[in-house]
């Protein structure tokens, strides 16, 4: 793990139209290497926060800085840029339907082709390649030709990650990768996760709810509670008292293995 | 230095719901003034005049109409700032409280009724002339003369129901490109992120809404006018009347489609083209191959019906034969459109069932 930021976050507001004020004032930084993971009940902010560090919204008030540049505002081709180096998993996949396995990892690297080439799907032999190592990565190589919404979910939410993988990102964001996958499904996934967090140096930022997972795989946990930071620390320091604080008194632990 | 200070978030919220309850105040007034208009209006015709006064010729002035306004308007408005009128319920204002509610609740029965009753006075509705004994035996002498078709003629309702046919596809082909360029044009959640782009949305449902509300059986007369009667204007009535209700299913498709996987490839860092590419036509492909062949089904009747008017094929062959009163041969004629409808419907509705 080195010493560089790779995201700083200050302040950070963000205020929906519905009026709906999701993040209030969240501060954090991210250092190069790390595997944070962010808890918190559903709707205390955690996928507005993901969403906000890759821009796919934009704050209402607060700075994001990605590697020392700050983002907060950018706009066309610059923001494309940035989107380009991070990678993001969804809780439910988001695959496009109707389309081989092969042409969902190839659309991670879309900003690398031009316009045209990607109409009519001529994609560089050197990428194509790329989208088969990354399936391999993932332990799919064979299902390569096969309709991506023929797949189990564990094997799309792999082909998901082959497509953030594609991207080559320096940043991988995970919205609640395993909620909607069986628990020993779950395990498989995240370790895939761990591997590519170790081996290729990748810093994750993921929304977790399983507190186990969260101990297992974290190097850093963030806790969220309606739009605020309440938890900051190292994964072992979540005890009974943290858990009732983050979840609320009536929640229990269930555990996942 | 800006993001440090304190993000003053209430202030913003309350003024994001200020905002969005003075736009709906707004839209509130004129509804109320319609509805209290329409009230007005319909009360003194259809009620006071018909069933009070028996009046058989309704008198009309615009001075009339104009005082009426005058008074809903005034009426309306007091109404809607009290905030407990239907408009305000339907907008989302309305006080919460259980007069409101039982006003709302009056006031709509009040308009059900109110429109009932003028649909009923309008439509001239009759039971004695349906039973009426001149009534029966020309119904009599029609059905008989349908039951016992005339089928000298069927080589030339053949060729003239294959035109119909042909016409009704080739309307449908031609119309396919250009409805899906104006559909992603019309589809608001590709078009609402920029001002420029929002307005050519706004424009084009509005042209749109404008041609599709004319039926192409007016297309039909207008065309027949410009380029002649024949095959050729009702293929033109057709096919623009095509474009503007297919343009409106389609671009609701686009609207209605899943937004995960344009948010996946958004967050790759494609760009726009890329992403309509990539994420949406895959979606929608298969509802508007369904959509266009469903269209040329109903292109078949709406054929039959603009050859009425001189749009060529079946229909005007069935209006030639209906002015000479030949009601054997007209007999005939529907029964073969029955037939061709009757197939047409049952083979779309497979196709559409395979594709999917």
């Amino acid at each position: 793990m080195s010493n560089r930021t790779i995201v700083s976050v200050e302040n950070l507001h963000k205020v929906y139209d519905n009026g709906t004020h999701a993040l209030k004032g969240v501060s954090f930084e991210v250092k190069e290497g790390e595997f944070l993971v962010v808890i918190g009940l559903s709707g205390s902010g955690k996928s507005t926060l993901l969403r906000c560090i890759n821009r796919l919204h934009e704050p209402s008030h607060g700075k994001i800085e990605f590697l020392g540049k700050d983002i907060t505002h950018l706009r066309g081709r610059e923001l494309r840029n940035i989107q380009k180096q991070i990678g993001m998993v969804f809780q439910h996949f988001n695959l496009i339907p109707r389309k081989t396995v092969l042409e969902n990892v190839l659309a991670g690297k879309l900003a690398s082709v031009s316009t045209w080439n990607s109409l009519i799907g001529n994609f560089p032999k050197t990428i194509v390649d790329d989208a088969y190592r990354c399936l391999e990565i993932v332990g799919i190589p064979e299902k390569a030709g096969v309709r991506a919404d023929a797949l189990s979910g564990g094997q799309q939410q792999r082909v998901a990650i082959a497509r953030s993988l594609i991207q080559h990102p320096k940043l991988l964001l995970a919205d609640e990768p395993v909620a909607s996958l069986d628990p020993a499904t779950s395990n498989s996934v995240m370790q895939y996760f761990e591997r590519i967090n170790k081996e290729f140096g990748t810093t994750i930022i993921c929304n977790l709810h399983f507190l186990s997972l969260v101990r297992r795989y974290a190097t850093r946990v963030i806790a969220l509670k309606a739009g605020q930071i309440v938890f900051e620390g190292l994964p072992t320091e979540i005890d009974e008292k943290w858990f009732k604080e983050i979840y609320g008194e009536e929640a229990m632990e269930v555990e996942i293995r | 230095m800006s993001y440090r200070k304190e993000f003053k978030a209430t202030e913003v919220i309350k003024q994001k719901k200020e905002i969005e309850q003075q736009k709906n105040l707004i839209k509130a007034y004129f509804l109320d003034i319609f509805f209290v208009f329409y009230s007005v209006i319909v009360f003194q015709r259809a009620i006071y005049y018909k069933i009070f006064l028996e009046m058989d010729e309704l008198p009309f002035s615009w001075g009339d109409i104009l005082i009426l306004f005058s008074i809903s308007t005034i009426v309306s408005v007091i109404w809607t700032s009290t905030r407990t009128s239907l408009a305000c319920k339907i907008f989302g204002i309305a006080k919460d409280n259980k007069i409101t509610k039982y006003i709302v609740e009056i006031y709509s029965w009040v308009l059900f009724n109110l429109t009932f009753i003028a649909g009923w006075i309008v439509t001239k509705i009759s039971i004695v002339d349906v039973f009426s004994p001149e009534g029966m035996k020309g119904a009599n002498r029609i059905f008989t003369a349908l039951f016992t078709p005339e089928f000298s003629i069927f080589d030339e309702a053949l060729f003239a129901i294959i035109e119909t046919i042909y016409l009704a596809l080739l309307a449908t082909v031609i119309s396919l490109p250009i409805t899906i360029i104006l559909s992603f044009l019309s589809a608001r959640n590709l078009m609402k992120d920029n001002k420029f782009t929002f307005f050519i949305y706004y424009i084009l449902r509005i042209v749109l809404n404008f041609v599709r509300s004319i039926e192409p059986i007016i297309w039909a007369i207008i065309f027949s006018v410009w380029v002649g009667i024949g095959p050729f204007a009702g293929m033109l009535s057709l096919m623009i009347h095509t474009i503007a209700s297919n343009a409106k299913l389609y671009s609701e498709a686009i609207e209605g489609i899943n937004e995960g996987p344009v948010e996946a490839i958004k967050a790759t860092g494609a760009n726009k083209i890329q992403i309509v590419w990539y994420a949406i036509v895959p979606q929608i492909i298969l509802p508007f191959l369904s959509f266009t062949i469903y269209r040329w089904d109903i292109n078949v009747r709406m054929a039959t019906i603009i050859g009425l008017v001189g749009g060529g094929g079946i229909g005007t062959m069935l209006i030639q034969y209906q002015g000479l009163a030949k009601w054997n041969e007209v007999g005939l004629i529907v029964i073969m459109i029955a037939l061709v409808v009757w197939i047409m419907d049952y083979v779309s509705a497979k196709i559409r069932e395979a594709i999917y």
